[in-house]
C-alpha cells in the first residue's frame, strides 16, 4: 500500500502548519509522604497494600498471604529482588515456576497458577500504580493468568506520579510496559462494578525499606 | 448506517419511549458525569492542564504528517511492520491478507472504535476470518448483533437479564441473571479464546511518535490478552491518535480515564513497542500497526480540523441532554452522542446523517466537559450551515426552516402569531398531532411583560 502512504501524507503535507509545541508539563504534586500517598491510592483502586522494613519481614508476609490464599501453584520472575531468595526452601509445599529458569511450558503454568509475583520498574504514588515491563527473566503471562497478582518492590522505587515517570524515561524501551493500577474490573453490565474479568482479581503489593 | 432526520427522530422517539432504557442511560451517565467531576477535582491546575492538552493536541495536529511519519520510523526500528490504509475497505484487507497468510482462523479483538467505524467484524467473518470481542460490553453486543450505544460502554442498553439469556444461547448452559456469575462465565469463556488465537486485534488509544509505541487502555486486562498471547499483533489506529512524546502521553494519560470513566487511570495502561525481543520469554512474534485514515485528513486545514483532537473519553455523551434521551443507536453509527453528531457527516458523509448536526441543543456542555476543549458547538452549527447551503435537508424542513427564518427575523410577525396563537387557542388543535403535552399560552407573552417592565 506504498500508495496509500503517499496520498495519505500529501494531503496532510499540503495542509501542515510548522507549531511549536508547548513546553512540557511538569509534576504539580508538593513533595509528599510517598509511602503514605501511594498506599491510599492503591486503597482507593481496591488493591492490596503491605509494608516490610526489610526483605525478610516481606517473606514473612508473603507466607501469610500464600496460606490465606491456599496457593499451591506460583510463577516467579526472575529478577532482582527474588535472585537471592529462594522459594522452594522457604515454601517447599508450593510448586514453583521460575521464568526462565524452571522447565515446562510456562504459558500453561501461568493460566494455571493461583499466583504470579514480580518486582516492578517503579511505582507512582498519586495513582497506586506500579510499572512492570517485558524483558528476560520477566514474563507477560507471569502477571496477568493468574487470578493473583502480588508485586514486591523496594521504597526507593517510588514516584510521586505519571509525570515524573516519563521525564525520567529511560531510551531503551522494552517491548511491552504496562502500568497497573489495581485488580481487573468491569462495569459492563448495568453499571456495577465487578472485580476480576479478564486480569488478576486481587493485586497486592508488598512495599518494603532498603 | 445512517442518521437522516427522519430516522434519527423514529429512533429518538422509540428510545424516549422506553423507560428501562431511559433509565439505564440516566443511570449511566449521572455516574460518569459524577465520577468525571469528582476525579478532575484532584488534579492540580486541571483548567490549566486542559488548555495545555488543547495546545498539545492542535500543535500535533496541525504538522500531522511530521509525527506520523516519525512515528512510522521509530516503530519500524523496534520491528513493528507499518501499512497505511486510505478507509476501511484497504484496513480490512491487509489484516484478512495477514490472517489468511498466517492460516489464522481466530482473532481476539479489545474494544477499538476505530475497528467499529470500518465494520471490521462482519468484513472479516464475509472472508471465513472468526473475530472475537473480548471486552465484557463489547462481547454482550457482539453475541446480540448490535452496534455499541456508548463509546465507553457499548451495552449500557442491556439488562442483566438480557446477557443471561445471550450468553445462555451462546454456551447453551443455564446461566443464573447474576452480574458476577455472568462476569466469570465471559472469564471462562474468553480465556480459552484468548490461549488459542491465531491474531490478537486492538486499537490505540495513543501513538507515540517518538518510541514508535501503541498505547492500549482498557480496565478488565484484555488488551493485554490480546496484545499479548496471540503470536500477531495487530494495531489500527487513527492517524489523529499520535502524541509526539511522552511529555504528551503524560498529559493525555491524565486526562483519558479521569474524563471517561472518572479513574485517575485505567486500571492498565499497556504499552506496546514491537513484537518481543529475543531474549523475551513471550509476547508477540509480528506486530503489525494500520494507520486507518478513512477521510480524516480532508478536515486538516479546514473550519473541522479541531475534531481531529478528540481522543474518544465520552464526556460530551454522557452530559448531553439529547444522547442522554435519544440513546446511542439513533445516531446510526459507533460514535453516538455530541462528538458522533459531528464526527459521523464529516467521516461519512452529510447526507447520510443529515439529521445530527440538528440533534442538539447547542447548549454548549458538551464543550465545557471535553478534556481538549473542542467547540463542538461551533461546529454543529458549521454543519447545519453546510447543510442549507448544499440544499441537503429535505424541502419539507428546508420550507419550515424558511418560514421559521422570517418570522424570526421580524418581531412584529412574531408577535402578531403569539397572539393569534393565544386568542384562537392554536395549542389545543395541533395537539393531537404531536407527543408532547402543550399547555395553553400565557395570557400575556414573555414580551409584552418585557415592555412593561415587570417581570415578576
Amino acid at each position: 500500500m506504498i500508495n496509500a502512504r503517499k496520498e495519505i501524507l500529501k494531503q496532510l503535507s499540503s495542509k501542515s502548519r510548522k507549531t511549536k509545541r508547548p513546553s512540557p508539563w511538569r509534576s504539580r504534586h508538593e513533595s509528599e509522604n510517598l509511602q503514605k500517598r501511594f498506599s491510599l491510592a492503591l486503597e482507593n483502586v481496591k488493591g492490596e497494600i503491605y509494608l516490610a522494613s526489610d526483605l525478610e519481614e516481606v517473606l514473612s508476609i508473603l507466607g501469610d498471604v500464600l496460606l490465606e490464599l491456599n496457593a499451591k501453584k506460583i510463577v516467579v520472575s526472575d529478577e532482582k529482588p527474588f535472585r537471592d531468595i529462594d522459594f522452594s526452601a522457604r515454601f517447599p509445599e508450593v510448586e514453583w515456576h521460575v521464568v526462565g529458569k524452571s522447565n515446562g511450558n510456562l504459558r500453561d503454568f501461568c493460566n494455571s497458577a493461583d499466583v504470579g509475583i514480580t518486582s516492578a520498574d517503579v511505582a507512582l504514588a498519586e495513582t497506586g500504580s506500579v510499572v512492570v515491563s517485558s524483558g528476560p527473566g520477566r514474563s507477560r503471562a507471569a502477571s496477568l493468568l493468574s487470578p493473583v497478582h502480588i508485586v514486591i518492590l523496594p521504597n526507593s522505587k517510588l514516584l510521586p506520579d505519571i509525570f515524573t515517570w516519563t521525564a525520567n524515561r529511560g531510551d531503551d524501551i522494552p517491548s511491552q510496559v504496562v502500568i497497573i493500577s489495581g485488580p481487573s474490573k468491569t462495569a459492563d453490565i448495568e453499571q456495577t462494578l465487578v472485580v476480576g474479568v479478564h486480569g488478576p482479581k486481587r493485586f497486592i503489593v508488598i512495599l518494603y525499606s532498603d | 448506517m445512517s442518521a437522516t432526520l427522519r430516522q434519527f427522530r423514529r429512533k429518538a422517539d422509540k428510545a424516549i419511549t422506553d423507560e428501562r432504557l431511559q433509565n439505564a442511560i440516566e443511570n449511566a451517565a449521572e455516574r460518569f458525569v459524577e465520577g468525571r467531576i469528582t476525579a478532575l477535582s484532584s488534579v492540580p491546575d486541571v483548567g490549566e492542564m486542559r488548555d495545555h492538552f488543547k495546545e498539545i493536541r492542535d500543535a500535533t495536529i496541525s504538522d500531522l504528517a511530521t509525527h506520523l511519519i516519525t512515528f512510522e520510523k521509530n516503530a519500524q526500528e523496534a520491528g513493528a511492520k507499518v501499512h497505511w490504509a486510505r478507509n476501511g475497505k484497504e484496513a480490512v484487507q491487509i489484516i484478512a491478507d495477514l490472517a489468511k497468510r498466517h492460516g489464522v482462523e481466530l482473532v481476539v479483538k479489545s474494544k477499538s472504535m476505530a475497528t467499529e467505524e470500518i465494520q471490521l467484524n462482519s468484513a472479516l467473518i464475509q472472508q471465513g476470518i472468526t473475530p472475537v470481542e473480548t471486552d465484557l460490553g463489547e462481547w454482550i453486543i457482539q453475541l446480540a448483533g448490535e452496534p455499541p450505544s456508548h463509546i465507553i460502554a457499548p451495552a449500557i442498553h442491556k439488562t442483566k437479564e438480557q446477557v443471561a439469556d445471550l450468553f445462555q444461547e451462546h454456551s447453551g448452559e443455564e446461566i443464573p441473571a447474576d452480574i458476577s456469575a455472568l462476569t466469570a462465565e465471559a472469564r471462562r469463556v474468553l480465556r480459552e479464546k484468548f490461549l488459542s488465537a491465531g491474531m490478537g486485534i486492538s486499537g490505540a488509544n495513543i501513538g507515540v511518535a517518538e518510541t514508535g509505541s501503541a498505547v492500549i487502555v482498557t480496565n478488565e486486562g484484555n488488551g493485554r490478552m490480546v496484545t499479548s498471547l496471540p503470536p500477531i499483533h495487530v494495531v489500527v489506529m487513527g492517524i489523529e491518535k499520535v502524541a509526539p512524546t511522552w511529555d504528551e502521553v503524560a498529559v493525555w494519560l491524565s486526562l483519558l480515564a479521569r474524563s471517561a470513566t472518572g479513574q485517575p487511570l485505567s486500571i492498565y495502561t499497556n504499552v506496546i513497542t514491537g513484537p518481543a525481543h529475543p531474549e523475551d520469554v513471550d509476547g508477540p512474534d509480528e506486530v503489525h500497526i494500520i494507520l486507518l485514515d478513512n477521510n480524516r485528513s480532508r478536515f486538516l486545514g479546514t473550519k473541522y480540523q479541531e475534531v481531529l483532537q478528540c481522543v474518544r473519553c465520552g464526556a460530551c455523551l454522557n452530559i448531553c441532554p439529547v444522547y442522554r434521551k435519544a440513546g446511542g443507536h439513533a445516531y446510526g453509527s459507533p460514535y453516538s452522542g455530541p462528538i458522533g453528531a459531528v464526527i459521523n457527516p464529516l467521516l461519512f458523509g452529510l447526507e447520510k446523517y443529515n439529521g445530527l448536526p440538528q440533534a442538539s441543543s447547542l447548549c454548549g456542555a458538551c464543550l465545557e466537559v471535553c478534556p481538549a476543549r473542542i467547540d463542538l458547538p461551533r461546529m454543529l452549527l458549521a454543519l447545519r450551515e453546510d447543510e442549507v447551503n448544499r440544499r441537503i435537508l429535505p424541502w419539507r424542513d428546508r420550507v419550515m426552516e424558511r418560514l421559521a427564518a422570517s418570522v424570526l427575523l421580524h418581531p412584529w410577525l412574531f408577535d402578531c402569531l403569539v397572539r393569534l396563537v393565544g386568542k384562537m387557542r392554536l395549542t389545543k388543535v395541533i395537539q393531537p398531532f404531536i407527543k408532547v403535552k402543550m399547555p395553553p399560552l400565557a395570557g400575556r407573552s414573555y414580551r409584552q411583560l418585557w415592555r412593561r417592565g415587570g417581570g415578576e
